[in-house]
C-alpha cells in the first residue's frame, strides 16, 4: 500500500470517466470517502448514478481516471480493491437457481469469511429473511431479493458498503433495520457507506454527505454541516436538490 | 458451499431448477418420447450401417480423413460452445463485483468445461466404437479410443482458445467479457432482430407499422424479383412448368419465413386485449402471406404460360405453399421470440419427414401434422394462460 495514502480514506476517485461503447456517461468525477462517512448519491434517472457505481466497483472499464478502494487501485489490483467493498447487486442479477442460503455461502466462500460473519448480529433474522432463506431466489419478491442482496453485501463486514437503490423496495421494518446497520457501521469509524437513492427526504437523516449527479457530472455536494442544517426543517433539503437540478437544466 | 466448482454448480442448479419447473406429465412425455425417438434413430442408423457395411469398411478416405476430420470439428464446436457457456457463468452479473481474479474465473470455467466435456467424449467414443462393431470393422475399441482422442483434441483446443479470450472486466472495453472481440453480436441473435420493426406492427394499423422504404428492403425486393424473373424465363424458354413452379413454392415459403414475426403473441398488451389467439395469429400472418403470394404469382403465371397443359402443377404448388406457410406460422407462433430457432426446427422437421416418407410413404405426413397441431395447442395455451 502507498505510504502517502490517508489511512482514513476508504475511497479515492480521481477524474473518473466511464460509459459504454466508448461514449462517456459520467465524466470528471472526483470523490473521496473517509471511514465514518455515509454518502447519499442523488440524481435523476439517467444521470449516471449506476454507471458511476459500476465503474467504481470494477463492473465496467473506466474511460479515464483512477479508483482506489482502501488503498488498492481498481485496475492494477482488482481483487484486492474488490475485497474492500460489499455491493448489494441489482435484484434481477441475483442467481435465480440458487437458494438464498446457497448464495450467501457462495459469497462468503469468495470473500473468505464465515457465512454468518455479519456486523451487528444475524442479518437474516433482522431483515426477516428466515422463512425465505432455504427457497430458490427465483421465488423471491423484489423486496426479498433486495434484502438478500444487502445481506450478501454485508458479509465479512467490508470497509465500504455500496447500496445502489437497494433501500427502495424494502418493507418498513427491513428498511429500518438496514438504516440501523448503516448508522452502526459508520459510527464505529471503520466503515463507510454509499447509498444511491431517489428517496431525497431520507438523505439528511441518514447521510452525513451527499452529492447530486446531473448529466454525468457532479452538480452539487453537501457536507455534514450543510446536511444537518437542511435536515432541521422538513422539505428544505428537497427544495435545495430541486433548485440544483433546475439550475443544471437551465445551464443546459 | 465452496466456490471452487461454482460454474459447474450454477449450471447444474439451473438445469435442475428448469426440470423442477416443468410439470411431471410434460417431463414424462419428453423423456418417454425422446427416449423412443432416440431408440428408433439408433435402430435406423444400425440397420443403415449394416446395409452398407462392406462399402464402409473399404472406404479408406472415410477412415483416414473424413471421420477424424468430423470428430475434430465436432469436438471443436462442442468445446467452443461449452467454454462460452461456462465463461458466461464465471462472469455472471452477480459475480462481477466480487473479488475473483481472471485466472480464478477461467479456472472455474475450465473445470466445468472439462466436467461437461468428458461425457460428450465418451458418447463420441461409444458412437464410433458401436458403429465399427456394427459394420464389423477390425479393432473397434481402438477406433473408439481414437475417437476420444480426436474429439478431446478438438474440444480442448477450442475450449482453451475460448477461455483465453476472456478478459478482466476492468481491462476490457466490452461490458460482456465473454463476447467475441470487437464487440460483435452473436449472428444468430442478429438474424432474429434483423427484421424491419414495422413488420409486427403492420397487423394492428399502428403508425409504427407503416412500411418504410430502406436500402435493405429495396435490395431484398430486387433479389426476389430477379429470382422470380430468372425462374420464369427458364420455364418459358424450355416450355417446362417445373422450374418456375418450384421457384414459386420455395421462394414464396422463403419470403413468408423471412417476414413472419409472431413475438407480439407474447406481449401482455395483446394478451390482455379482447382478442382471441386465432384472430391475433391470423392478423400477424396476413402481411407475410400477402408478400408470399405476391412473389408466387409471377413464377406461377410463367409456369402456366410455359406449359398450359400442366396447369395442375402451379395449382399444386400454390396449395403446398399455403399448407407450408400455415405450418411455419404455427412453428413461428410457438417459438415466437426466436424466429431462427423456428425456421431451423421447421426445416429440420420437413427434412426428416421427407426422409422418412421415402421409406414409409406419405403416412409420415400424419406425424408432421400431429406435431403442428401439438405446437398450435401449446402456443394457444401459452397465449391464454401465460
Amino acid at each position: 500500500m502507498d505510504s502517502s495514502i490517508d489511512p482514513a480514506e476508504i475511497l479515492a476517485v480521481r477524474g473518473l470517466s466511464a460509459g459504454y461503447a466508448g461514449r462517456a456517461v459520467v465524466s470528471g468525477i472526483d470523490l473521496s470517502l473517509d471511514r465514518g462517512d455515509i454518502l447519499g448519491l442523488l440524481g435523476a434517472n439517467g444521470s449516471g448514478k449506476s454507471t458511476l457505481l459500476r465503474a467504481m466497483t470494477g463492473q465496467i472499464r473506466p474511460l479515464g481516471g483512477t479508483v482506489a478502494i482502501d488503498g488498492a487501485d481498481l485496475v492494477r489490483a482488482p481483487e484486492r480493491a474488490k475485497s474492500g467493498f460489499g455491493l448489494a447487486v441489482d435484484p434481477f442479477d441475483l442467481p435465480a437457481a440458487l437458494s438464498g442460503r446457497q448464495y450467501l455461502q457462495l459469497v462468503a466462500s469468495i470473500r473468505g469469511c464465515a457465512e454468518d460473519d455479519w456486523p451487528g448480529g444475524d442479518v437474516i433474522e433482522r431483515l426477516g429473511l428466515k422463512r425465505w432463506i432455504e427457497r430458490p431466489i427465483a421465488e423471491y419478491s423484489l423486496g426479498t431479493r433486495a434484502k438478500i442482496a444487502i445481506a450478501a453485501a454485508l458479509l465479512g463486514a467490508p470497509p465500504l458498503l455500496i447500496l445502489d437503490e437497494s433501500l427502495n423496495g424494502l418493507d418498513p421494518l427491513a428498511a429500518f433495520e438496514v438504516k440501523r446497520i448503516i448508522l452502526a457501521l459508520a459510527s464505529n469509524g471503520r466503515h463507510a457507506v454509499i447509498i444511491s437513492t431517489h428517496v431525497v427526504e431520507a438523505v439528511p437523516g441518514l447521510c452525513n454527505r451527499a452529492i447530486l449527479l446531473a448529466d454525468g457530472r457532479m452538480a452539487r455536494a453537501w457536507h455534514a454541516r450543510q446536511l444537518a442544517e437542511a435536515g432541521k426543517m422538513p422539505g428544505v433539503f428537497e427544495a435545495e436538490v430541486m433548485q440544483a437540478l433546475a439550475v443544471q437544466a437551465a445551464d443546459g | 458451499m465452496r466456490h471452487d466448482r461454482l460454474v459447474l454448480t450454477l449450471i447444474w442448479r439451473e438445469l435442475s431448477a428448469g426440470l423442477r419447473s416443468m410439470r411431471r406429465r410434460d417431463l414424462v412425455w419428453i423423456v418417454a418420447g425422446g427416449g423412443a425417438l432416440l431408440a428408433y434413430a439408433i435402430a435406423d442408423i444400425v440397420v443403415a450401417l449394416h446395409a452398407v457395411s462392406a462399402t464402409l469398411r473399404q472406404a479408406q478416405a472415410l477412415w483416414a480423413v473424413g471421420l477424424p476430420g468430423v470428430l475434430l470439428c465436432l469436438g471443436g464446436f462442442a468445446g467452443s460452445a461449452i467454454a462460452r457457456l461456462c465463461l458466461s457463468r464465471a462472469f455472471a452479473p452477480f459475480l462481477k463485483a466480487l473479488p475473483l481474479s481472471l485466472m480464478e474465473r477461467r479456472r472455474m470455467a475450465a473445470v466445468a468445461a472439462c466436467a461437461l466435456g468428458v461425457p460428450l467424449a465418451f458418447i463420441a467414443a461409444a458412437a464410433v466404437g458401436l458403429g465399427c462393431f456394427v459394420i464389423a470393422k477390425p479393432l473397434a475399441p481402438a477406433w473408439g479410443l481414437g475417437a476420444v482422442m480426436l474429439f478431446g483434441a478438438g474440444f480442448g483446443a477450442a475450449a482453451v482458445l475460448r477461455l483465453r479470450s476472456a478478459r478482466d472486466l476492468v481491462l476490457s472495453d466490452s461490458a460482456d467479457p465473454v463476447s467475441d472481440p470487437g464487440g460483435r453480436k452473436p449472428w444468430l441473435g442478429a438474424f432474429d432482430r434483423s427484421t424491419p420493426a414495422w413488420l409486427s406492427s403492420w397487423a394492428w394499423g399502428l403508425p409504427a407499422g407503416r412500411v418504410r422504404l430502406s436500402w435493405r428492403l429495396a435490395g431484398a425486393a430486387i433479389l426476389f424479383g430477379l429470382a422470380a424473373i430468372v425462374a420464369g424465363s427458364i420455364s418459358l424458354a424450355r416450355h417446362d412448368a417445373v422450374p418456375a413452379a418450384m421457384a414459386g413454392l420455395t421462394g414464396g415459403l422463403l419470403v413468408f419465413m423471412l417476414s413472419a414475426r409472431f413475438h407480439p403473441l407474447g406481449s401482455p398488451v395483446l394478451r390482455t386485449a379482447p382478442l382471441g389467439f386465432v384472430r391475433a395469429w391470423l392478423r400477424l400472418a396476413r402481411l407475410p402471406l400477402q408478400l408470399s403470394l405476391a412473389f408466387f404469382l409471377l413464377p406461377a403465371g410463367a409456369a402456366l404460360a410455359a406449359e398450359p397443359s400442366a396447369w395442375a402443377m402451379p395449382l399444386a404448388s400454390g396449395f403446398w405453399l399455403l399448407a407450408l406457410n400455415g405450418a411455419y406460422a404455427v412453428f413461428a407462433a410457438y417459438f415466437m421470440t426466436a424466429p431462427f430457432v423456428a425456421a431451423l426446427s421447421f426445416l429440420s422437421a420437413i427434412a426428416y419427414a421427407s426422409y422418412e416418407t421415402l421409406e414409409y410413404g406419405r403416412t409420415v405426413l400424419i406425424g408432421f401434422a400431429a406435431l403442428v397441431l401439438f405446437l398450435w395447442h401449446q402456443a394457444q395455451r401459452r397465449y391464454r394462460h401465460g
